[in-house]
């Protein structure tokens, strides 16, 4: 198959999902609370899946592991939630400030992590998302601690639906960008750094600065998913900086394949759908889900690691999809 | 939306209780300081003991072990409950539970190493880092189903609950008691490593595991043996840290990152790096708690940040590993 059948392919493809989720919420509204109940399910899906994206622009497309994701979906949360609710601004500038918000935090902590490769660029994209964490949790009288911020206001035509429909045109949007970017040069770059740095280094590309900026990439894109839950909950709360939130999207890229496009928010909505079935079949497993997702990660890790880089090597020669 | 460790309060007011006993009134003089010192040191005694293992299997294994703080959490909870079964408060049974516990979890750390790591060290760095990742997720929150979320502490032997009288000061003693037990486990780790044949076999495992297995050793073993080892003084650390805060379910994680600070600034891998790391940080928190309170939570972050910018592979690490 040539590589003009299969963009076109992926072209038909890609319409047809999105018509079928953009009809997909009238449907479920004539389906009463259950349906009202999977509008909400499948907004968290997109938000979600946006959030495995934007992680994967460093995880997959970069190949720097980062435990510290989260830190910028909270930075985004809590830059709607503060703006809306202490400084009473209108929803659609709160979500545009969001990404901002999120791509300076990740534009300071980048700065410092990109200095470092792997393992030490995982401990310090850890550490400095705890730190995050700790601030928010004890500055109760900006952040309200572990109260969180409760009671963000919701412009009325929002109903439901509705909200589920901006949500879906911001997710293709950001898909759309994102698709862009991978197959720009600079995404082109960024790939040759994950497949060689050294050589990256020799032929001239300035390493860092890629990295650095594909990092605030990838966090503005975490900031705008973390705006979009805030605003769906209607609240914001320290578990969005949690080192336990940066574990989904990494799960959700691994289950999704990391080195495809659309893969991560496809594990992200494959994981969050296991999530709501364990919960039909009974609530006590919804407690352990950590556990549930470990188990996942280890199945992967200890049985499917071929299989991974099976994918990987398949995906390289078509990496464009 | 809600992150699995819903309910757990992390970095909840726990702070180690290193307020110093004062005499009388405050006593802004020199003596003052020497409190913090004490309390610094022995905090950093308590640090070295649990970085040291990391610093250690990190440096036979090359597996960074992000459980490792996982591992010492389990210790200071099984130790809480033991302790109510040996109703406490004599010094005998205290020290049972220091010779009880660390092997359970040495005995843990050999089902994981067989079972799991062993597989992934031929594999890349980044499924080694996903594979320890997958069992902090599954072990934190196997801690929680089984203890649960309310704070637990071990009661101090009648000798250690006082102060001791040193220049005119009134020290906790049971921070003396870790103060000194820090460097006999130094000592010791310094002994075996160095002074033994099974410490020479270690070293050698470093630097030419393959060497090492042409001469007839088993390295698969030495690696389990070390991994326990590293797992011992988790277990260790975990006791002594029953009887000194509270423990609840977000230790493992706050000491972890404090323990990879503590390895990032010694360099990865070195037992005495670790041992200057524990006392820059514990020391660091210590007097930072006078003018910043629970801020000082923070220094070890600012440190970490500041190596690895400067000197990224530690003070007595070597670049490029």
């Amino acid at each position: 198959m040539t590589e003009n059948t299969l963009s076109t392919r992926n072209w038909i493809v890609g319409v047809i999902v999105v018509i079928a989720l953009a009809v997909l919420p009238f449907v479920l509204s004539k389906l009463g609370r259950t349906g009202e109940y999977w509008i909400w399910v499948t907004t968290e899906m997109l938000i979600n899946g946006l959030f495995a994206l934007s992680l994967n622009l460093i995880l997959g497309y970069g190949g720097m592991v980062s435990f510290g994701h989260a830190a910028f979906f909270g930075v985004g949360a809590y830059t709607v939630a503060l703006l809306m609710k202490k400084a009473g601004i209108s929803m659609v500038l709160a979500l545009a400030a969001a990404p901002v918000a999120a791509a300076l935090a990740a534009a300071v902590i980048g700065w410092f992590c990109v200095r470092l490769i792997g393992l030490y660029f995982a401990i310090l994209t850890l550490a400095f998302s705890q730190l995050l964490y700790m601030i928010v949790f004890q500055w109760y009288t900006f952040t309200g601690g572990d109260d969180g911020i409760h009671g963000i206001p919701r412009p009325a035509f929002l109903d439901p639906v509705n909200y589920y429909l901006l949500c879906l045109v911001v997710f293709v949007v950001c898909f759309l960008m994102m698709r862009t970017i991978v197959n720009s040069s600079f995404g082109l770059t960024i790939r040759s750094i994950r497949e060689n740095m050294e050589r990256a280094k020799f032929i001239g590309v300035n390493v860092r600065r890629f990295q650095w900026y594909n990092f605030i990439i990838a966090g503005a894109f975490a900031g705008l998913a973390g705006g979009l839950l805030t605003e769906l909950n209607k609240f914001a709360q320290t578990e969005f900086l949690h080192w336990s939130k940066s574990a989904e999207p990494i799960l959700a890229s691994l289950v999704g394949g990391m080195y495809s496009l659309a893969g991560p928010a496809i594990g992200a909505a494959v994981l969050m759908f296991l999530k709501i079935v364990l919960q039909q079949f009974h609530q006590t497993l919804v407690e352990i889900w950590a556990i549930v997702l470990g188990m996942v990660l280890l199945v992967v890790v200890l049985f499917a690691p071929d299989g991974m880089i099976g994918f990987f090597q398949r995906m390289r020669g078509k990496s464009d999809a | 939306m809600v992150g699995p460790c819903g309910s757990v309060p992390v970095g909840a007011d726990r702070g180690l209780s290193l307020q110093p006993i004062l005499h009388g009134q405050a006593v802004m003089t020199i003596q003052y300081y020497v409190f913090l010192l004490v309390n610094g040191l022995s905090l950093g005694m308590l640090l070295f003991i649990i970085a040291s293992g990391l610093s250690l299997v990190f440096g036979v294994l090359r597996v960074i072990n992000f459980a490792h703080g996982s591992l010492y959490m389990i210790g200071a909870y099984v130790a809480c409950t033991l302790a109510t079964f040996l109703s406490g408060g004599s010094f005998f049974h205290f020290l049972l539970l220091l010779l009880v516990v660390p092997p359970v979890i040495a005995i843990l750390g050999f089902v994981l190493e067989t079972t799991l790591f062993r597989r992934v060290y031929q594999q890349e760095h980044l499924l080694q880092l996903l594979l320890t990742y997958a069992l902090v997720l599954i072990l934190d929150d196997v801690v929680r189903v089984i203890w649960g979320g309310d704070p637990r502490s071990v009661v101090r032997p009648d000798i250690l609950a006082g102060s001791v009288s040193v220049l005119g000061m009134a020290l906790p003693s049971y921070n003396v008691f870790v103060l000194l037990l820090g460097p006999i486990i130094a000592l010791g780790l310094w002994y075996l490593l160095y002074r033994t044949r099974a410490g020479n076999v270690i070293r050698a495992a470093v630097h030419y595991p393959d060497t090492l297995g042409a001469l007839g050793v088993n390295v698969s073993w030495v690696m389990t043996a070390t991994f326990m080892l590293g797992c011992w003084l988790a277990g260790l650390g975990g006791v002594l840290v029953a009887a000194l805060a509270n423990v609840d379910l977000g230790i493992g994680m706050e000491r972890i990152i404090e323990c990879f600070a503590v390895v990032v600034i010694g360099g990865l891998g070195s037992v005495g790096g670790a041992l200057l790391g524990s006392l820059i940080i514990g020391v660091g928190i210590s007097f930072f708690q006078l003018p910043f309170g629970r801020w000082a939570l923070v220094f070890p972050y600012l440190v970490m940040a500041l190596v690895l910018i400067i000197r990224p592979w530690g003070l007595f690490g070597k670049p490029e590993r």
